[in-house]
């Protein structure tokens, strides 16, 4: 060996000791991301997944908003009109549904991701420690119980169109998904298995949860949505108890005018108003809400207003008001168009139940059965027709057509529009309660990834 | 050749006599170095020393000797009594003995058995597109090029025969001397970037696509997609030359759509809302009528027209125009080359300056290079490569924002520009914001800015060892750097748009990419007769780190304060920070018996922390085989066929481009809920997650016709790809919507031609080059699944059967001449089988199809050049046909018959009324779809020929050139995309919209900007 032949076998020799051991590099983690294996171990795991579930259901296209709009538009009968190029949303304010419609599969994509969550949540609550355990599970039941309610009610028959034992529902998955195999090809349940769960959810929810929660799922919370629940059933004594047992919680107080209870941020900086029982919140950093983005429009001279604008209200809906009405002042008119101001702050919480809904529930149900649980529904319909700066009404001018009215006005635009009018048998129009198109279609995307769901009627 | 030469000359025996000569190039009567001197016949032979000058001992009797030199024909001549023998070898006008680089190596063409397509420095040099992979364009059969847009700096679709992956990227691997580069898309903002735009690509000495197996399989699992290797140029020893070239031009889109002027507009309207006020059963006179909404007091003509329509102030806007600019480009070179024996250098600067015909769209490139190589002794050389570049792209937003400039479009013709209270742009605060009918982008131009600067590092050093005759070692070390900087503001005045920019926003990006990569490898290169062997082994690893941060600010003081150090909210940011590496080893041996038999062999393992902990590393094997027909005696003395190659090749290859943890079940902590820290599961896992394995073969002729004045390629490829990545659908009851799997196969085969021939020689010269591609995509097997690019109603998908990005949507049957109905053809199957083509109004009832391809059928170009008394001229078409596009981003607004107040397309007024009943315009009616959904309607033919350049130059004489102590005077004119040959009534048939690009979303046009019609001159001074 000459000596150069000798120096390059050194440079060589040199060279490959310093890349042998290359191989047990390429084990390479993750930063931001963990293994499931060591994501749900402590009590602190469980309690931030549920977290992550809120930031779940926070999603504009669940309780951020679609689960309001959503019903509103399709059980709109020419009071609003819906403008602008969102042709998916435009597509459900007509009642002409592709079942390709994005937004109804983004709603059930979203919805599903967010009960995944939640059953991350319930199938590590043993880990939780003995002092929180109660509200997590409490917390996370009423996250779940509350989204398969709104599912059922959007893309299934309503309660009481036809038989609810075989009118299929929604799928119920209740584990969390760590494998993805033939068992995932999940088939619809019936109406009935999906109320009942729900029933269970919340109920076991209302025991569990703490009255006091900050801006989480509270005891009245799931009150609050039970009382819901029983309205749709027509089940009128579950639905005037659970609205009492809210209202003589007496934690929340009706605001001291209508407005109040809107533009969180810009009115309080994001605080709830007294009156809200339960809301999606929103601030700087995040969410948003997307009854913001349709019905809210931006007001050149008050900063922080902001929305597309897409939803514009008619005559039709702005003349219904009583002359006197507070509430029939709260529309702005924006260039060729009138606007709701409800929605208007751009990053306004999102509310989902305010203490009014439970005094129009219970004034509703106790003249049904022609009780007094808790008050005499005129006294409570007064309550709100005097925050809405109405003359009281009389034992003679009080009936159900009444009750329902003041219920439309004071919860417009709040999601309540189609299950009242389902609930009550109600058409929309030349559409009749129980029609096709007032049901969304399973989302086309759906059916093609799981053989074993069935389309509703009429898509 | 030279080898082989210099050992014959051992073995001379007989000496009988001399005979000496030069050796000169017919191009420039210089002498030629190394030329091969051989006694035919006999083993007996010289080479050229530096003078040009050879000496030969020849047998006695009648002698014939064989002057062979790489880039020169071969030239026969006969000894006779002489003594002294000068020859004068011709340039071969073939590219047959053109070097070609090959991964770790490098081969001359005429040797090759796999399939590597060359591109050289001069076919696209000075092309005004700011980025290498654009100016690839129609040069290469079987490499199609897409740009998307007309916007400057952004990511381009390249696919090296068809799209071979439906999840992974498709896009081919880049090597810079011998470095994989990072490619891959790091925007915050708008469509994607494209980090190759850091690149001169005037410091490229050629390009070299590696496109089968045999020629990728020494780059593994990276090769699938094809491998492009860049090398740039080298310094020559001998004299310093000095090259500058300044150009400077213009540019304009290449082309506009007509839309409807504000008088045709409002007719329009007016009957629009006549039709949904019947169909709706209101009276038009009514307050809520939808005439009233738009024509009554207060309505929409009168809101968005200031209060001018009706009135005599009223006129005809064309908000389109608004959108463009003219636009220019100004880029000087400075290139020097030389040194002396031992060390040669090349240095270049280059400034690029470029403002895109879209507003406010510019890009700016500083950029420098210096490449060095030493020689230190017999035994050692080094060098170095080092780059920097600064590029400065003002982007614009992607095509779905509305303030993408060419959305303006939309707006109503009625509004004017300015509002007529503030003189300011339409929708300025303090004027009413809410005017015009969308976001006027032109606020965004004033009131905000985006800003993206990128500094790119390219540095390689290498070592090389010679250590045996024939052996050697080679040791590189490289790295790319790159370090990007997004800085954007959003002024108050842009709320309508940026929601949350009541009191400014400011964002600031920075994305740092450090990717580290070291090759070693032997190389042996040896003659032994008629043996010719040449084999590479070694090893490569590469890391990678990706580092990313983010700060966002809200709550400005005033819009004179744009740095985040003002915002009074810090509203948001980020950190994070991702890695993959590979670890490679590589062996590739070539045999070739007499000239005529090739053999290649090659292989490589490839490991990475991508893959799943079951299947860390794979093996990449390849064979190829060539027979060189006219080396053999049947073929040697023809006088038609001067060259003919048949080769074939076999192998595997992989695509690694999927991501870097796909193969784990892993939970994310980005779920807090309004400050609370939370998580969520965010992918489902897969530990059995490996590469995809692409199987090509490929067989191909290479021939040369009439001494090589006509040569050419043909090849059939068949490439199958198994083990496909997908992001499966998967129920979203599960919790999640797609899982990575390795599941299905796709296939692509296809068919490529090269032409190229020298048409006229001698004084006056005009040659061809002419590429043509088919490529068939097609779907085999996805497990039944349907894999939807994501897109709105009208998406691309993955089927079964199809090819990729097929669109699924039912068929439009055109209108129903009794109502004015949107018809849509059922296509159901009926019970007994047959198919319903009956039509449909419910749009529900009509069954999705396949309605149209975005792969196009046929991609190719042609390229002519002449050449007379120092005049040349260029003229290059690219096309591609049998490919649709889908308008529907644009049409499902703005061709909509008139379902939303967009500006609608010209053609819309063929809408179907009583009196024009036979149309494929549906009835207008306002606010409710009447055709306006997902379907065929929107499926266009995109097939397009385009006059892509035109260069015109001309050389003054040397005489006259050397007088002023220069070496080159050259000036020249040239145009890019002059002419468009299209159907299609979009902008730009070459679209892929910056919003909807994917290996599944392609072909897809959102208002997406066309490309420029660029006319240039230029003066290249050599000294």
């Amino acid at each position: 060996m000459n000596r150069t032949t000798f120096k390059s076998s050194l440079l060589i020799a040199a060279t490959i000791a310093v890349l042998t051991g290359c191989g047990d590099r390429l084990n390479v983690l993750p930063t931001q991301t963990i293994d499931e294996q060591n994501a749900l171990n402590t009590s602190n795991d469980v309690a931030v997944t549920l977290i992550g579930a809120y930031d779940g259901v926070q999603s504009g296209d669940v309780l951020g908003g679609a689960f309001q709009y959503i019903p509103d538009l399709l059980g709109d009968n020419a009071e609003v009109r819906f403008g602008g190029t969102f042709g998916s949303h435009q597509e459900i304010w007509n009642k002409t549904i592709a079942k390709n419609n994005t937004q109804v599969a983004a709603t059930w994509i979203v919805s599903y991701n967010a009960i995944n969550r939640v059953n991350n949540v319930l199938s590590a609550i043993d880990k939780v420690d003995a002092a929180s355990k109660a509200r997590i599970e409490g917390e996370a039941r009423f996250l779940r119980g509350f989204v398969y309610f709104e599912l059922v009610k959007l893309y299934a028959k309503a309660w009481g169109n036809g038989d609810n034992a075989t009118n299929p529902g929604v799928p119920l998955v209740l584990t969390p998904t760590r494998v993805v195999d033939a068992s995932s090809n999940v088939k619809r349940n019936s109406v009935a298995e999906v109320y009942t769960q729900v029933i269970d959810d919340l109920t076991k929810a209302e025991s569990l949860l703490p009255a006091s929660n900050g801006y989480y799922a509270t005891k009245s919370a799931a009150a609050a949505v039970l009382s819901r629940v029983y309205l749709m059933q027509l089940n009128y004594a579950g639905a005037r108890d659970a609205a009492n047992r809210v209202i003589m919680a007496n934690r929340y107080k009706l605001t001291d005018t209508y407005k109040e209870n809107f533009n969180t941020f810009l009115n309080y900086g994001g605080a709830d108003p007294s009156e809200t029982i339960f809301s999606i919140q929103v601030n700087q950093q995040d969410g948003g809400s997307s009854l913001n983005t349709f019905y809210g429009v931006t007001i050149g001279s008050v900063p922080g207003t902001a929305g597309r604008g897409d939803v514009r209200i008619q005559t039709k809906h702005t003349s219904s008001y009583e002359a006197g009405d507070d509430r029939g002042t709260f529309f702005t008119r924006v260039g060729s168009n009138v606007y709701s101001l409800k929605f208007v702050d751009r990053y306004g919480n999102v509310p989902l139940i305010r203490l009014a809904e439970m005094y129009l529930t219970r004034a509703e149900a106790n003249f049904r059965l022609t009780t007094t649980t808790g008050a005499a529904p005129l006294a409570d319909i007064n309550l709100i027709r005097a925050r809405a700066l109405l003359p009281p009404l009389t034992t003679l001018t009080l009936d159900i057509a009444a009750i329902l009215k003041e219920r439309k006005l004071e919860l417009m635009f709040e999601g309540h529009l189609l299950p009242d009018l389902k609930r009550t048998r109600r058409s929309v129009g030349s559409l009749a309660w129980s029609a096709d198109a007032l049901v969304l279609p399973i989302p086309q995307r759906e059916i093609d990834a799981n053989p074993n769901l069935t389309q509703n009627p009429g898509y | 050749m030279l080898l082989l030469a210099l050992l014959t000359t051992l073995r001379v025996s007989a000496q009988d006599r001399a005979v000496t000569g030069k050796v000169t190039s017919s191009d420039d009567s210089s002498p030629l170095v190394g030329v091969s001197v051989l006694v035919k016949g006999s083993t007996q032979g010289a080479t050229t020393d530096a003078n040009g000058a050879y000496r030969l001992s020849i047998p006695n009797g009648p002698n014939t000797l064989v002057f062979s030199y790489v880039g020169f024909n071969r030239q026969e001549v006969a000894v006779g009594n002489r003594t002294a023998l000068d020859v004068v070898l011709a340039i071969d006008a073939s590219d047959l003995s053109e070097v070609v680089i090959t991964g770790y190596g490098s081969q001359i063409k005429r040797d090759l058995t796999g399939n590597i397509a060359q591109v050289k420095a001069r076919e696209i040099e000075n092309m005004p597109t700011p980025s290498i992979d654009q100016a690839l364009q129609g040069k290469a059969a079987g490499v199609y090029v897409n740009a998307g847009t007309g916007k400057l700096g952004q990511g381009v679709t390249v696919r090296v025969r068809g799209t071979s992956s439906v999840s992974a990227s498709s896009q081919p691997l880049y090597v810079v001397d011998g470095i994989p580069v990072t490619n891959e898309d790091l925007g915050n903002y708008g469509g994607a970037t494209n980090p190759l735009a850091d690149i001169n690509y005037n410091d490229v000495e050629s390009i070299e696509i590696l496109k089968d197996a045999s020629a990728g399989a020494i780059y593994g699992s990276r090769a699938a997609n094809g491998v492009v290797l860049i090398t740039t140029k080298r310094g020559k020893a001998g004299k310093t030359n000095v090259s500058i070239n300044f150009q400077s031009g213009v540019s304009d889109a290449t082309k506009r759509v007509d839309f409807l002027d504000a008088k045709q507009f409002a007719d329009f309207f007016r009957v629009a809302a006549g039709n949904r006020d019947r169909r709706s059963n209101i009276n038009p006179a009514d307050a809520d009528s939808y005439t009233a909404s738009l024509f009554g007091p207060d309505g929409f003509f009168d809101y968005y027209s200031y209060g001018t329509y009706g009135t005599a102030k009223a006129a005809d806007y064309n908000w389109q125009d608004k959108a463009f600019q003219k636009g220019s480009i100004n880029q000087m070179d400075l290139q020097l080359n030389g040194g002396s024996e031992k060390t040669q250098f090349y240095i270049s600067g280059q400034y690029l300056s470029q403002n895109g015909t879209l507003i406010a769209n510019s890009l700016e490139r500083l950029s420098g290079r210096l490449n060095l190589d030493h020689q230190a002794n017999k035994w050692l050389s080094v060098g170095l490569n080092m780059s920097l570049a600064r590029t400065l792209n003002k982007r614009l937003p992607g095509d779905n924002a509305f303030s993408n400039p060419l959305q303006i479009s939309a707006i109503s013709p009625i509004t004017p520009f300015e509002d007529p209270a503030t003189g300011l742009p339409a929708g300025t605060p303090p004027g009413e914001i809410n005017i015009p009918l969308y976001y006027n982008p032109i606020i965004s131009i004033n009131y905000a800015r985006y800003a993206q600067v990128g500094y790119r590092n390219l540095l390689q050093g290498y070592a090389q060892l010679n250590l045996l005759t024939g052996l050697r070692f080679r040791s590189e070390l490289g790295v790319d750097i790159l370090n990007q900087q997004e800085e954007g503001y959003f002024g108050s005045q842009t709320v309508r748009n940026q929601t949350r920019a009541a009191r400014g926003i400011g964002q600031n990006f920075y994305t740092g990419v450090l990717n580290y990569n070291t090759n070693n490898f032997f190389s042996y290169d040896r003659a032994f007769g008629v043996h010719t062997l040449n084999a590479t082994l070694g090893m490569s690893y590469q890391q990678s780190q990706t580092k990313f941060n983010f700060v966002e600010g809200t709550q400005f003081p005033s819009d004179a304060y744009q740095r985040i150090a003002s915002a009074a909210t810090k509203s948001d940011g980020s950190s994070s920070e991702t890695n993959f590496r590979f670890l490679s080893y590589f062996l590739r041996a070539n045999y070739k018996f007499a000239n005529k038999y090739l053999l290649s062999l090659s292989g490589r393992v490839d490991g990475s922390s991508r893959f799943g902990s079951n299947s860390r590393y794979g093996f990449f094997p390849a064979a190829s085989a060539g027979w060189v027909l006219t080396e053999e005696g049947f073929l040697r003395e023809n006088r038609f066929v001067s060259f003919l190659k048949v080769r074939a090749s076999y192998g595997l290859t992989g695509n690694a481009e999927i991501g870097n943890f796909p193969q784990l079940g892993l939970f994310q902590g980005d779920a807090g809920y309004v400050g609370a820290a939370g998580q969520r599961p965010s992918q489902i896992g897969n530990p059995d997650l490996k590469w995809e394995t692409t199987t090509q073969a490929d067989i191909g002729i290479d021939f040369g016709l009439f001494n090589n004045r006509v040569s050419g390629e043909v090849d059939y490829y068949i490439k199958k790809t198994t083990g496909l990545l997908l992001n499966v659908q998967i129920p979203s009851t599960t919790g999640f919507a797609t899982q990575t799997r390795n599941v299905g196969e796709l296939e692509n085969k296809g068919l490529e031609f090269v032409l190229n021939t020298q048409n006229v020689v001698g004084k006056f010269t005009w040659s061809t080059s002419l590429n043509l591609a088919a490529n068939r995509n097609k779907i085999v097997n996805i497990n039944k699944q349907v894999i939807d690019a994501g897109l709105s109603a009208l998406t691309n998908q993955a089927r079964e059967g199809q090819s990729i990005g097929v669109w699924w949507a039912p068929e439009y049957a055109g209108v129903d001449p009794a109502n004015g109905n949107a018809l849509w053809y059922k296509n159901t199957t009926n019970t007994d089988g047959s198919f319903d083509r009956t039509t449909t109004s419910v749009y529900n009832e009509a069954q999705r199809v396949v309605v149209g391809n975005p792969n196009p059928k046929l991609v190719g170009g042609i390229t002519n050049t002449f050449s007379f008394a120092g005049f040349d001229l260029s003229v290059f078409f690219n096309g591609v046909s049998g490919n649709n596009l889908s308008f529907f981003g644009v049409g499902q607004y703005s061709s909509g018959n008139g379902i939303y107040e967009d500006n609608q397309t010209i053609d819309q007024l063929q809408a179907w009324t009583k009196e024009n009943p036979n149309t494929d315009v549906p009835e207008a009616r306002y606010l409710q779809r009447n055709g306006n959904q997902a379907s065929s309607r929107y499926i266009y033919d995109g097939s397009y020929l385009r006059l892509r350049t035109v260069t015109f130059g001309y050389n003054f004489p040397k005489v006259l050139v050397n007088r002023l102590k220069m070496e080159k005077l050259r000036v020249y004119v040239s145009g890019m995309n002059l002419l468009t040959f299209t159907k299609y009534k979009g902008w730009d048939p070459e679209v892929n919209s910056d919003d909807f690009t994917g290996n599944i979303a392609q072909g897809n046009d959102f208002y997406s900007p066309p490309q420029p019609r660029t006319i240039l001159v230029g003066l290249n001074i050599g000294f």
